[in-house]
């Protein structure tokens, strides 16, 4: 009876759901807006100010009301005189027949396809033109799914907002997307980019000369803004401009001009690396030639001054009058806030991608916020500095833990040649400042959101930190901060321009989406296979091992609690054998490999039978350095174990194959964040190197479950997993572990006299600050489980009252450790000071 | 004289086979003979009845993003 043939592993792209589009976005006008987003309490009022109204979609039908009135369903915007025919309604009801968008004659050579109902968009990846259109796609719509020949977009009211803050304009992405489409655009999308387009990003805030601008290309906005009145107030008098009829200033627009991102090649030749501008300028290429010649002041602004104090109403008027301000902070004209002599070494090269996303923050020679989505490995470090290096302004780093911290520090001095002393770091044991007028700072999140009492010495840098104006905040890894954090962050340090970097904008909570208010829109969006195949991330071969539970096993599995459960599947003797087989067959072929297990009772009953070296959460960070360093170097330690801390922060190129054996239950985050490990391997670009990657899982248990919700995401980037059932030889493995029943039976009541603590995760988020975890120490197996953990803080020793008063002769030890101590690295100044005096000597 | 029960042979997987005991431990009337690791002998007329438990039981660890989608709409 074979129960379970081939794994469906590529979901097809027939949802059903429409209901589910137009929720998201057909809310009401009349709405209240402070009735909107209940789940949405984590933010401030301030933040619902800046959070964009929603907007409608007017469909030409209501839905439910063709329900009611009409005998026929008929697709939301299909023209009146379509027919349905006899199969119509194996289409959701008629909903989702489209047949009366008639394909173009010529739409073999066009690429994709929208869905009217949903704003779904298909993209044939493998048309010429494909490659223009996924960098238009990507621009204005959400990369859903990634595979190697159809992709899968979506038009989001989000999408097109990050699209309008970028500099396209309404009619050019309807233009665009004619162009590209098999069947004419819907009036329903293009209804929907009008209503998501119109009113957003046409003004915007501009600081420059350290005076605040009102600024936009169309006149009558602010005319009309002007004529507001509260608006009209605040303006004030510029002397020195010439001033229109109208009351405006107006000058040219910005361009990108002499402005070079460091490091790419081409400062402003021909090639301008805007490919979005290239598929303009093929796509909608006539049209540009028509308005070149009447067209001359489409590119110029027009602008107001206001005062500084007004800032704040300003953009809160603008809210409220359904103009939101987009925020630019031109960055070259900005003198009050000093330079800071910082600049990319002429050895260091960006890539192109790296190159494609920054020419989206500086679009226009000014400094967009907003966030930069790259896969783990793939450099988004190089882009923060870049992109500081552009900025040349004081510049806050936030990252998610101290070695974090550490690594950002060093990655600074090495790509470019800001001065070490001019880089402070603000964590719990190092809280030195720069002496200049402008400097970099590199923290953590918690630091600086920390609402508890502070130290002395904390307190005077987070002085420091708010009193300042920042040029630019780098926030790293921003899928994982929480929104309340974030926003406290944001609010407290005062940065002209954001810029937010991760490799996996996905939560289990859906919390993705506030994002775009606190920092902005995405600016771009890599897509994972294209880097892989140009080896700037790794090959990797994903798979999943079936591991079928032994008999016994199952027996037990079938008849426990949940949590014992997850201990018996992590368990299986046979998930066991296969992890022991996968090493023994990596290490022969020169693989270096890390086992990831977020259970410590598995890790460390792993580990120590198979021999291994392994870190967890309260590993010492010095045994922890010395167990990373001989995995580095060392040809006799070719596999660690590491529990969830290796997730994020460890850096080790010299991995080549992952194997996993539990898992944060459906976490599609913490599968991407671990395939991150070896992407950046050092060996990627050999030839005909691969990868590996593999997630071993017990058969017919609740881990099949999570194995297949975790793979998701890397799945939609186009990583596909194979699924093995069988480990050819595995039988044959000399020393095999459990292969007897004797061996399997006591492991079973091992595993069974196990608390049910065991079965649970390794307190503490994998983002912790993974220096700082000594406290959650974990229950060693073998013993009852509350005995022998937690060394107690207070010990009883008998004595008798004259020692313990000092009498006898004894000296006092103090026993708590010097923090000093576990400082790897000495202050650079120190350390500058001290080999000065050893070179005297 | 002997009594003969009409029986189906079933052969699964180790946890299948698992599994089908434990469906016969609440009622005792589906397995005649446990065999072996991987066979078992069950009362021919509860065959449908078996195949029903199971793909009910084994479709709790399948995960289906089409499922959830639906879910989410229909909320």
């Amino acid at each position: 009876m074979s129960l379970r043939t081939g794994a469906q592993k590529n979901y097809t792209a027939e949802y059903d759901n429409e209901d589910d589009f137009s929720d998201s976005t057909n809310t009401s006008v009349s709405e209240n807006p402070t009735e909107e987003e209940d789940e949405d309490q984590l933010l401030d009022e301030d933040f619902n100010a800046q959070r964009p109204k929603k907007i409608t979609i007017k469909k030409p039908k209501v839905k439910s009301g063709t329900n009611n009135s009409q005998s026929t369903n008929v697709s939301v915007d299909a023209p009146p005189e379509f027919v349905p025919d006899v199969v119509s309604k194996m289409f959701n009801n008629n909903r989702h027949d489209f047949t009366y968008l008639k394909l173009k004659p010529d739409h073999a050579s066009r690429p994709l396809w929208i869905s009217p109902s949903d704003g779904r968009i298909i993209l044939e990846s493998f048309s010429p033109l494909a490659e223009q259109a996924q960098d238009f796609l990507v621009t204005i719509a959400e990369p859903i799914s990634r595979p190697s020949h159809i992709h899968e977009y979506r038009i989001t009211a989000y999408s097109l907002y990050a699209a309008v803050s970028v500099g396209l304009e309404t009619d050019d992405i309807i233009a665009v997307l004619n162009r590209l489409s098999k069947v004419p655009v819907a009036p329903s999308i293009i209804e929907f980019i009008k209503g998501a387009t119109v009113s957003y990003g046409k003004v915007k805030l501009v600081l420059k000369h350290n005076r605040y601008f009102v600024e936009s290309t169309q006149a009558d906005i602010l005319q009309m803004l002007l004529k507001d009145e509260v608006l009209g107030k605040l303006r004030i008098d510029s002397t020195d401009q010439i001033t229109s009829s109208s009351g405006l200033a107006t000058e040219k627009a910005p361009e990108k001009g002499d402005l070079v991102i460091p490091g790419t090649k081409k400062p402003n030749g021909e090639e301008v690396n805007d490919d979005v501008a290239d598929i303009y300028a093929s796509v909608v290429g006539e049209r540009a030639e028509e308005e070149d010649d009447d067209d001359d002041d489409l590119d110029a602004v027009h602008s107001f001054e206001i005062s500084h104090e007004s800032v704040e109403i300003v953009k809160k008027r603008c809210q409220e009058i359904d103009y939101p301000v987009l925020e630019e902070y031109d960055f070259r004209n900005d003198s009050r806030n000093p330079d800071l002599d910082i600049d990319l070494k002429p050895s260091t090269q960006i890539r192109p991608y790296q190159e494609k996303s920054l020419s989206k923050m500086f679009g226009n020679g000014r400094a967009r916020s907003g966030i930069i989505v790259l896969p783990c490995g793939a450099g988004k470090t190089l882009v923060g500095i870049t992109a500081a290096c552009t900025i040349r302004k004081s510049v806050i780093v936030l990252c998610t833990s101290s070695v974090s911290v550490m690594q950002w520090r060093q990655q600074f001095l090495q790509w470019c040649t800001i001065q070490p002393e001019n880089v402070a770091v603000f964590t719990s044991d190092n809280k030195e400042m720069f002496q200049s007028e402008a400097g970099l700072v590199v923290s953590t999140y918690s630091m600086v959101a920390n609402t508890r009492n502070r130290s002395h010495d904390s307190q005077k840098v987070m002085d420091f930190l708010t009193s300042r104006e920042w040029g630019f905040i780098i926030l790293d890894e921003v899928h994982v901060v929480p929104a309340a954090m974030f926003r406290r962050v944001v609010t407290t340090i005062a940065a002209h321009a954001k810029l937010g970097l991760t490799a996996t904008l996905v939560r289990e909570d859906d919390k993705i989406s506030d994002l775009n208010f606190l920092i902005g829109p995405k600016l771009y969006e890599a897509n994972w296979m294209d880097l892989a195949q140009k080896g700037h991330i790794a090959n990797v071969q994903c798979a999943e091992v079936w591991c079928p539970m032994t008999s016994e096993f199952y027996q037990e599995y079938l008849r426990e609690s949940a949590r014992k459960r997850m201990l018996l599947y992590i368990m299986n003797p046979t998930k066991f054998q296969a992890c022991q087989f996968l090493i023994h067959y990596h290490e022969q072929r020169g693989d270096k490999i890390i086992v990831f297990a977020d259970n410590v009772y598995a890790l460390q009953e792993y580990a120590l039978k198979l021999g291994k070296p392994f870190i967890y959460g309260s590993t010492p960070q010095q045994e922890r350095m010395n167990i990373l360093q001989n995995f580095q170097y060392n040809d006799q330690v070719n596999t660690i174990f590491l529990s969830k801390v290796g997730d994020t922060s460890i850096d080790l190129p010299e991995a080549t194959c992952l194997i996993q054996i539990s898992s944060h239950y459906g976490s599609r985050r913490q599968e991407a964040q671990r395939l991150g490990r070896i992407l950046r391997a050092k060996r990627r670009n050999d030839e005909g190197f691969n990868a590996f990657f593999y997630s071993l899982v017990s058969k017919d248990t609740q881990e099949m479950y999570y194995s297949t919700k975790r793979q998701a995401f890397l799945v939609d980037q186009g990583y596909a997993f194979k699924v093995i059932t069988h480990l050819h030889g595995m039988e044959n493995l000399p020393n095999l572990a459990y292969s007897s029943v004797r061996e399997r039976r006591e492991l079973l009541q091992e595993v069974l006299l196990k608390n049910e603590d065991a079965a649970g995760l390794e307190i503490g988020d994998d983002a912790d600050n993974s220096v700082g975890r000594g406290s959650n120490v974990i229950k060693r197996s073998g013993s009852n489980s509350n005995n022998n953990n937690n060394r107690s803080k207070a010990q009883r020793t008998a004595g008798s009252l004259a020692s313990l008063a000092g009498g006898e002769d004894m000296a006092y030890v103090e026993y708590s450790s010097n923090k000093n101590k576990e400082l790897k690295e000495h202050h650079p100044l120190i350390q500058k000071m001290y080999y000065k005096n050893m070179k005297k000597k | 004289m002997p009594r003969a029960i009409k029986g189906v042979l079933v052969e699964c997987d180790a946890s299948i086979r698992a599994l089908i005991v434990r469906i016969d431990s609440e009622r005792h009337d589906v397995v005649i003979q446990e065999l072996d690791e991987t066979h078992l002998l069950i009362d021919s007329t509860k065959v449908e009845f078996v195949k029903n438990e199971l793909n009910r039981l084994l479709a709790k660890n399948t995960y289906n993003p089409l499922e959830e989608e639906e879910l989410a709409a229909a909320n």
